[in-house]
């Protein structure tokens, strides 16, 4: 329980740390809330010859709103996304998501970034980044870029960050009138990570069918995925009681889920069904305000 | 010698008094094993066997020893060189930090010639499974024990029942894992060990070192939890006395969370085939039971049925399967838990099959006079007329069910010494060489002499967990109060004796003349002349007076009823059960210490809903090593798993000082289970209770996903 030695070095901007990530290479980690990293090093399954230290970084622990958007900065805490009012009103899913996450401790410190950047396949926000259509914001030496969630998710702790790169922002829509977002989580009753987690966002037209349907699953699989099955059953439909339950029948296939200690295949696959039609209620009922 | 005073003249005793060592507790102060830091310690660690079946061909330790930092390694510390379990000791270090012994742990190049394994008990039953011991079959012979006739019992019942029950391997996860730290002081030896046995360890450590016993030195101030898994002493502690030997310098040797978990003990599983046989009117008439458990490469993985029922004929075949997972320890009330959530659950299925309600079945079956009250005054206060008549009634996700399964134990005190010196100041000392593993026996210790001098406990310095002082056994079977508490008040006594022969001097009267009152000796015929508790003790001058004492028949006895009913929601979309209430009424005897005995009763139900519920110890067939190790994979039950607990005490003070610390864990499970019955009409035959076990249950009920 005793990490190998390393060197520690503190970087004070975005900058400071690319530069750093660069000279030091593939011997390099980021360390920003480290409820990941430290764990991980003291089981000595990652051992780092150089942590960066970037928790320090000022301009990219804020929240902000610009317009239609809701900007994240990639070192905000758990915490403070499930208490900011910016978040509360823009997109209450995400704080009611971050309530979920680990205990205390772990919230105090765990980053946004830091949980997308180790996309562990039972983490909470990349079913929130997925389902919501959020956007990364990847900066490294020759600049920012701008990674769809759909495209970022690339396996178990795999995203398309390159080499160099850090996460220095999430962007999320600020939900309006006619939208509404859900979260389900069925905890591990230890670590409460998800067993199965289910974000669900429904907007409805004008006589109140789904015009747009997202259902994203982590936990379930080797990597966070959307029920696509589910949201073409609902899209343009109607979201009655009925509907919902006879498209989530079967969200998932056991064969493409994780098996382990604390959940067989086809109890995860029911798992979906049940939390996809509970986030699914609960998303109309606040699109319909 | 007297008895106990009544309860209405009890001033101290029986009354709920906070424990004396509890603020040291919360603020850091108590000094557990794991915080020992003497001056140049040095911190020692195992290597252990990653594999569950192999020889030891070659330990090369050539890179340990040039570390840095490294000061003693040992590679002759596994006896025989063939492993029987991952997890067991192949290499010591010793290092001048933990930091320094982590790395030197890595360095180790062992060659292992592994060898076919049985990781779990049903691939260790199979024909042509590999061995755990070459030279005997993995399926012991079985024990057969009974009384009458069981055919011709079965043969004259209305309503039999039968199933298949399965219990899972536990582990007693104890926050403090087994360790020493220990250092010689010449050729003498002074161990600090996590343990519940101060003398037991001291004269087990001069065996393995063959040294004599008066040379060993055992100290165990607080102790951070045992459950039976430290009543032995450790392997652990010899190595770090010899390492400590090669060095010169105090040594620390704990247990990882992981060795702990692996090699630390545990409550061995069990598989139960059982049926059980009663007249219409509600008789037992026969049980027959041909059970298996595993304790891994150890023994004794019984289970203690028939359990607490009266049946006139009946037949139990046990048999101990051998895995080659680390060796079962003593975990409170072994055997027991296991048993109750086997026949409780049997007793509710025929009270079904007889159409009877199962508290009036029980009560037709249970010869205890004791748990007859007690099985009335439970039912009462839990509201038992409250419960479903028809299992599953409620509609809708949320199902509510109503359960109750009973408790039993058997042990009472013995022999145990103390000592007691008392100051010219007026204070006193009380020893004994027990142990206080968490159960308050500091705190009764100065209650019982305050209540028996009638002098304040502040006056009172009660002193244990050193084998320096009188010798009492190790703190098991729930038999630590019943030892230590006559002990104490024995010793009480003859100090009194002894102050009263003192004042009969000072007063020059004959003893007998004297009586003794709320701390105060005066004489019967005349009370004004009298000596107050600190005038008595003045008399002693410079001197001080030491009083030996030991336990005695007829203040303490032997057997405990108890039972407990349980109310659970069972959530039927997701399979979750949630327990709501557990009710439990427990007899000890005589009361000590309300408080604590309260808090027995609560911890015991809480590790018995963490075992009905969490926690199970699983083997990886591959790789034949728990992959569930650490507190991150392994559940144990928590704050938000805690229900509302109502503990009623049936007080029986005639009886005098009976234990208490392990039956309250016993009936919890099964309480939980019938209830789950009760809520939805679904048994469950397998322990722990997780969700998908509950729900594949469900479903197989056709009751899933119903929302109605
Ligand atoms: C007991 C426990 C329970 C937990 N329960 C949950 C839970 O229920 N749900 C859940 O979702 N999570 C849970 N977590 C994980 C927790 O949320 C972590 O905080 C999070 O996954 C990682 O964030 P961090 O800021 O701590 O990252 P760190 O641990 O500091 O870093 C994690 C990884 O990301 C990299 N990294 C960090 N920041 C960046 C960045 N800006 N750009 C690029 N790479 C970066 C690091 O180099 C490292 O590889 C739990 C953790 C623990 C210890």
């Amino acid at each position: 329980m005793i990490p190998n030695n390393f060197e520690y070095i503190r970087a004070n901007s975005v900058q400071e740390a690319l530069q750093l990530l660069s000279q030091k290479g593939d011997g390099a980690r980021l360390l920003a809330g480290g409820h990941s990293l430290i764990p991980a090093m003291k089981l000595r399954l990652n051992a780092p010859e150089t942590v960066i230290d970037i928790s320090g970084i000022q301009d990219l622990a804020s929240i902000h709103r610009d317009g239609g958007r809701l900007h994240i900065g990639a070192l905000v805490t758990h915490r403070t996304v499930e208490t900011s009012d910016e978040v509360k009103s823009s997109c209450p899913v995400l704080s009611e998501a971050a309530a979920l996450i680990g205990d205390p401790l772990v919230r105090n410190r765990g980053t946004i970034g830091g949980s997308l950047a180790h996309c562990d396949p039972a983490a909470d926000y990349p079913a929130l980044t997925l389902c919501l259509d959020a956007e990364i914001e990847a900066t490294g030496p020759s600049g920012s870029r701008t990674i769809a969630a759909d495209d970022f998710f690339v396996g178990m702790f795999e995203t398309a960050l390159q080499p160099g790169e850090m996460i220095t922002r999430v962007t999320f829509p600020v939900l309006t009138r006619g939208t509404g977002a859900a979260y389900e989580k069925f905890s591990h009753p230890a670590s409460r990570f998800a067993v199965v987690g289910v974000a669900a966002m429904v907007t409805l037209d004008g006589s109140g069918n789904c015009s747009s349907v997202r259902v994203a699953i982590t936990g379930a699989g080797p990597s966070v995925f959307r029920a696509t099955k589910v949201e073409q059953a609902l899209t343009g439909k109607a979201p009655d009681e009925q509907a919902i339950s006879d498209a989530t029948q079967d969200v998932a296939d056991p064969a493409d889920l994780m098996s382990d200690i604390s959940a067989s295949a086809e109890y995860r696959a029911h798992l979906c069904s049940v939390l996809s039609r509970r986030a699914l209620q609960r998303a109309v009922q606040a699109a319909r305000g | 010698m007297a008895g106990w005073k009544s309860l209405k003249d009890m001033t101290v005793l029986s009354k709920p008094l906070p424990r004396l060592d509890g603020p040291d507790k919360v603020a850091g102060q108590a000094k557990y094993t794991h915080d020992m830091h003497p001056k140049g310690l040095l911190y020692a660690g195992l290597l252990v066997s990653p594999h569950p079946a192999a020889r030891v061909v070659k330990i090369d330790a050539s890179k340990v020893r040039r570390l840095p930092g490294v000061k003693a390694v040992l590679t002759d510390v596994h006896p025989t060189g063939t492993v029987r379990y991952a997890g067991e000791e192949i290499a010591a270090v010793a290092a001048t930090s933990p930091e320094v012994l982590e790395d030197a742990l890595e360095l180790f190049e062992v060659e292992y010639e592994t060898l076919p394994f049985v990781a779990d008990i049903d691939s260790a039953m199979q024909e042509n499974a590999p061995r755990v011991f070459a030279n005997r079959p993995n399926i012991r012979d079985p024990r057969v024990r009974g009384e009458g006739d069981v055919d011709a019992g079965f043969a004259r019942a209305d309503a039999v029942v039968e199933g298949e029950y399965r219990t899972q391997v536990q582990t007693h996860s104890t926050l403090e894992t087994h360790g020493s730290m220990v250092y010689w002081e010449g050729d003498e030896l002074v161990i600090y060990d996590s343990t519940q046995a101060v003398h037991g360890v001291r004269e087990g450590v001069a065996k393995f070192l063959d040294m004599p016993v008066n040379k060993v030195r055992v100290v165990c101030k607080h102790m951070g939890a045992g459950f039976g898994s430290k009543l032995q002493p450790g392997r652990y502690t010899a190595i770090a006395a010899r390492l400590a030997k090669e060095t010169g310098a105090p040594v620390k040797l704990m247990l990882t969370r992981k060795q702990d978990f692996l090699g630390g003990g545990n409550r061995p599983n069990s598989i139960s085939h059982v049926k059980l046989a009663a007249t219409k009117d509600g008789k037992l008439t026969a049980f027959y039971a041909k059970t298996y458990g595993t304790a891994g490469i150890g023994t004794n993985a019984g289970i203690r049925l028939p359990f607490i029922y009266t049946i006139p004929n009946w037949k139990h075949e046990h048999y101990d399967v051998f895995t080659n997972a680390g060796p079962a320890r003593a975990f409170r009330a072994p055997g027991c838990p296991q048993a109750s959530f086997v026949m409780e659950q049997l007793m509710d299925e025929l009270a079904e099959k007889l159409n009877m309600d199962p508290l009036e079945f029980r009560l037709k079956n249970d010869s205890n006079a004791t748990r007859q009250k007690e099985w009335r005054l439970g039912a009462k206060k839990f509201g038992w007329q409250r419960r479903h008549k028809k299992p599953g009634a409620d509609t809708g996700r949320y199902k509510r069910g109503m359960g109750l399964a009973a408790s039993i134990w058997w042990p009472g005190g013995r022999g145990t010494k103390a000592t007691m010196t008392i100051y010219p100041d007026g204070t006193l000392d009380v020893k004994c060489g027990t142990q206080d593993i968490g159960t308050g026996t500091r705190t009764y210790m100065a209650m019982v002499a305050a209540e028996e001098l009638d002098i304040p406990m502040k006056r009172i310095r009660p002193m244990l967990g050193d084998s320096n002082f009188p010798k009492s056994g190790a703190s098991g079977g729930s038999t630590t109060t019943p030892s230590v508490g006559p002990a104490i008040k024995n010793t009480s006594e003859r100090a009194k004796t002894k102050l009263m022969d003192l004042a009969a001097q000072f007063l020059g009267v004959p003893a007998t003349d004297l009586a003794w009152d709320s701390g105060t000796v005066y004489m019967k015929t005349n009370p004004v002349k009298k000596l107050t508790w600190d005038e008595l003790c003045q008399l002693l001058g410079t001197e001080t007076l030491e009083v030996h004492g030991q336990w005695v028949e007829g203040l303490s006895s032997r057997g405990v009823a108890g039972c407990q009913f349980a109310e659970v929601t069972v959530d039927t979309w997701t399979g979750q059960i949630q327990v709501n209430k557990i009710v439990a009424v427990a007899d000890c005897g005589l009361i000590l210490n309300r408080l604590t005995t309260e808090s027995q009763v609560n911890g015991a139900i809480l590790q018995g809903i963490s075992y009905a519920l969490l926690e199970e110890r699983h083997m990886d067939p591959e790789t034949g090593t728990m992959v569930n190790a650490n507190y991150g994979d392994y559940k144990i039950l928590g704050a938000k798993e805690t229900p509302a607990i109502e503990v009623i005490f049936y007080d029986e003070p005639e009886r005098g000082v009976i234990g208490i610390g392990e039956p309250p864990t016993i009936p919890t499970n099964a309480a939980i289970a019938n209830a789950v019955y009760n809520a939805t009409g679904v048994r469950m035959y397998e322990l722990p209770m997780t969700p998908d076990r509950v729900l594949t249950a469900l479903e197989a009920h056709q009751f899933a996903g119903k929302e109605d």
